[in-house]
């Protein structure tokens, strides 16, 4: 049966035109308003041409950001991608397969709590004086560490990482918990006879084999890291200071507090290219989708 | 005929895309025509007693109306500020929208999203007539009145009385007294001071106090102005010495509590002093100890005036684009009736800026006297984050959150503040 050639493109179209829609033209439409000074109800805008690009390079606020967001990555990996994985392979090991269901659910229950209820529950535990953490190292006399979590900038923003780590991995543990199922058994009795143990077996048969979804948890936790966002105007709103203002936060605060759509549209571009430089890199590194 | 078929769907599901994404406009325009009108109000109380209020007061206005619906929007402070950007910039803004006086309320007058009410004012007369003039002032520009005020918020010191009977002091009424008060109480134990500057405007508050009793008036009053604001009178730092000055009676940690936090510490008794807005006085109704109130020290040697009250009025505006204006004023004048206001005063305990609505009979003798100064100055000291526009103000927060925790100096802060400054000078001109 001969088909239409235009057939193939008539089904793609309906998709095609949704994401021209809803994601090419605004981002199009944001990198043209980059180069505007304008607010969101005066209808005066003025063409300011690379000036909002010159000035974020200069802007020590979007320096810490930007900072602040490099560190909440590199935790991130560390403790979701790595942990995660170090968490899904203990569970699938045949010694926890009675208590792995229970545990499963409770990594995995962060991840169904909304992010403000979590908050919420976060401010309390850092709270000076009635907060959690401080009485806990008080019990365990370590009460010279005690002090105003969020308060300070020295810790504040490590303690919006801590939450944001506790929310996470779990759902990256889940993730490879259903990659390591479809590892096939025989890999792992093969690596028995061969003499590895058990910390061998990790890194030489379950690391390889995840790979794909290792791809998917980097991605997934640098676009969250990135993008991150609830955490930080929950518990903080980017103080005191600045110290713990990240990209987003930065750029909520200059597109509805102060009003400056223009150079917050330039923020939101300079995000768009990070996580851009970020993809580019990652699916270098790690190949993936050639099949090997 | 399949082939036929599946372009004719494909094609259908092209155009209902379209459709879905164009067609919310009609329809909502229609349903507003269809029975009566719909005027939108957004406030920022969702919380009693002021909600309530505000249902009551709509249910009363329908009666005289009953052609009206309502729908109201109401979100609280923090997220009202970012809520009004968003709906003010849409093509079906608020009717009437709640605002704060200043620069916060100048920014939609000059963008032009607020109606010009002067030839609306009630029955034969101007606002002034039924408005106390001085809190009309703040709404109005070049002569012409964008916005009704409602209320006003008047940030006294709260006092724990007990604790202060039982040391045997008095409420202080000059700086080196309040040093005094703090030191005497520190002696007890007990935390003088409160100050939970997680959300930072609250900080920023205490230097509207400061600044207004350090800094000249006409001083502030220039630098409260866009175009011609430097904050380099060398009054803004010694303010913010005097800040810190403090900082050793406040409780731990200020900037890791939230103000209801330190309410919360207040009730319980657990610190002596914390500035209070009359608007907040329902939230410690269940202190179990009685409290009193007193105005902000004067300081000796400031150049400020000596003894003004630290408050702003609050009230409404009507947008631009709105298609009843004559029935939005109408609420407006409703609001700022005298058989409205002293509802107001009854339900909220908060100081109504309607003329004669504060009386002996229905109001607390510190809100009659606050009322007295009122009515009697020409002139308001409006709260430092509404006074100023965001770009001055953040940085102006934020740095005292870091003068805080001590990791800026006061002449840091306030070379922030004035490049800050200077940028939103040189945008303006």
């Amino acid at each position: 049966m001969k088909t239409n050639p235009a057939v193939p493109y008539l089904f793609v179209a309906p998709g095609f035109l949704l994401v021209c829609l809803f994601i090419y033209y605004p981002v199009i439409d944001n990198l043209q308003s980059s180069f505007f000074s304008w607010n969101s109800f005066s209808p005066n805008r003025e063409f300011l041409g690379f000036d909002n690009y010159t000035r974020i390079f200069g802007d020590s606020v979007f320096q810490i950001a930007l900072k602040n967001n490099l560190i909440h990555a590199l935790v991130s990996l560390l403790v979701q991608v790595f942990g995660g994985l170090i968490i899904a392979a203990i569970l699938e090991d045949n010694i926890f397969r009675k208590v792995a269901p229970v545990l499963r659910t409770i990594y995995f229950m962060p991840v169904l709590i909304s992010i403000t209820v979590i908050g919420l529950l976060f401010s309390f535990i850092y709270n000076p004086q009635i907060g959690l953490l401080n009485k806990l190292l008080e019990v365990v006399g370590l009460e010279q560490f005690a002090t105003g979590w969020l308060g300070e900038s020295s810790t504040a923003f490590s303690a919006v990482i801590a939450m944001g780590q506790w929310i996470g991995t779990g759902y990256i543990a889940m993730l490879y918990i259903v990659a390591i199922q479809k590892i096939p058994a025989e890999l792992y009795e093969a690596a028995k006879m061969d003499g590895a143990n058990k910390i061998q077996t990790f890194f030489y048969v379950t690391v390889p084999q995840v790979k794909e979804m290792t791809f998917v948890a980097v991605i997934f936790t640098l676009s969250q890291s990135m993008l991150t966002f609830a955490d930080v105007y929950v518990l903080t709103q980017g103080g005191p200071g600045n110290s713990s203002q990240v990209l987003s936060t930065y750029l909520y605060d200059k597109a509805f507090v102060d009003n400056e759509m223009g150079y917050a549209s330039t923020i939101a571009n300079v995000i768009f290219a990070i996580s851009i430089i970020f993809y580019t890199i990652q699916s270098k590194i790690l190949k993936t989708g050639k099949g090997d | 005929m399949k082939k036929i078929m599946m372009v004719f769907l494909t094609v259908f599901t092209m155009l209902g895309l379209l459709a879905g994404c164009s067609s919310n406009n009609s329809s909502e325009s229609g349903s507003a025509e269809g029975k009566g009108v719909t005027l939108t109000l957004l406030h920022r109380w969702p919380n009693e007693p002021f909600k309530g209020y505000f249902d009551a007061a709509i249910k009363e206005f329908q009666k005289e109306h009953p052609e009206v619906n309502f729908n109201v929007i109401s979100v609280l402070n923090e997220d009202y500020k970012q809520k009004i950007n968003v709906q003010l910039s849409s093509d079906t803004p608020p009717d009437i929208f709640f605002t704060w006086a200043g620069e916060y309320g100048n920014k939609f007058i000059r963008d032009g999203q607020a109606l010009d009410l002067t030839d609306y004012a009630p029955e034969g007369g101007k606002w002034e007539d039924t408005v106390i003039p001085s809190t009309l002032k703040p709404f109005m520009s070049e002569e012409k009145v964008y916005g009704a005020p409602i209320l006003m918020d008047v940030r006294m010191m709260a006092y724990n009385k007990e604790i202060f009977e039982k040391l045997n002091i008095a409420p202080p009424q000059t700086w080196n007294e309040f040093m005094e008060v703090l030191k005497t109480i520190k002696k007890e134990d007990i935390t003088p001071l409160g100050l939970g500057n997680k959300a930072p405007w609250n900080g920023g508050l205490y230097m509207t106090s400061l600044n207004q009793r350090i800094v000249a008036p006409e001083v502030l009053a220039a630098d409260n102005n866009r175009l011609t604001g430097t904050f380099t009178d060398p009054g803004y730092v010694k303010a913010l010495e005097k800040l810190q000055e403090l900082v050793p009676y406040m409780n731990e940690h200020p900037n890791a509590l939230s103000r209801e936090e330190e309410r919360s510490l207040f009730v319980n008794g657990q610190i002596a002093i914390m500035p209070l807005h009359t608007i907040e006085f329902p939230y410690v109704k269940d202190a179990q100890f009685e409290w009193g109130t007193f105005n902000f020290p004067t300081i000796e040697g400031g150049k400020g005036k000596e003894s003004v009250v630290t408050g702003a009025p609050e009230g409404f505006m009507v947008s631009s684009k709105t298609k009843h204006p004559e029935l939005a004023a109408e609420f407006l004048r409703f609001l700022t009736s005298q058989k409205m206001a002293e509802k107001w005063v009854e339900t909220t305990d908060v100081i109504s800026t309607t003329k004669g609505a504060v009386t002996k009979e229905n109001a607390s003798p510190i809100m009659v006297d606050v009322i007295k100064e009122v009515e009697e100055s020409d002139d308001m000291v409006i709260w430092l984050d509404t006074a100023l526009e965001g770009k001055i103000f953040q940085p102006y927060l934020s740095g005292i959150q870091e003068l805080l925790n001590g990791e800026k100096t006061p002449e840091q802060v306030m070379k922030d503040v004035q490049k800050a400054a200077t940028e939103v000078r040189e945008s303006a001109k």
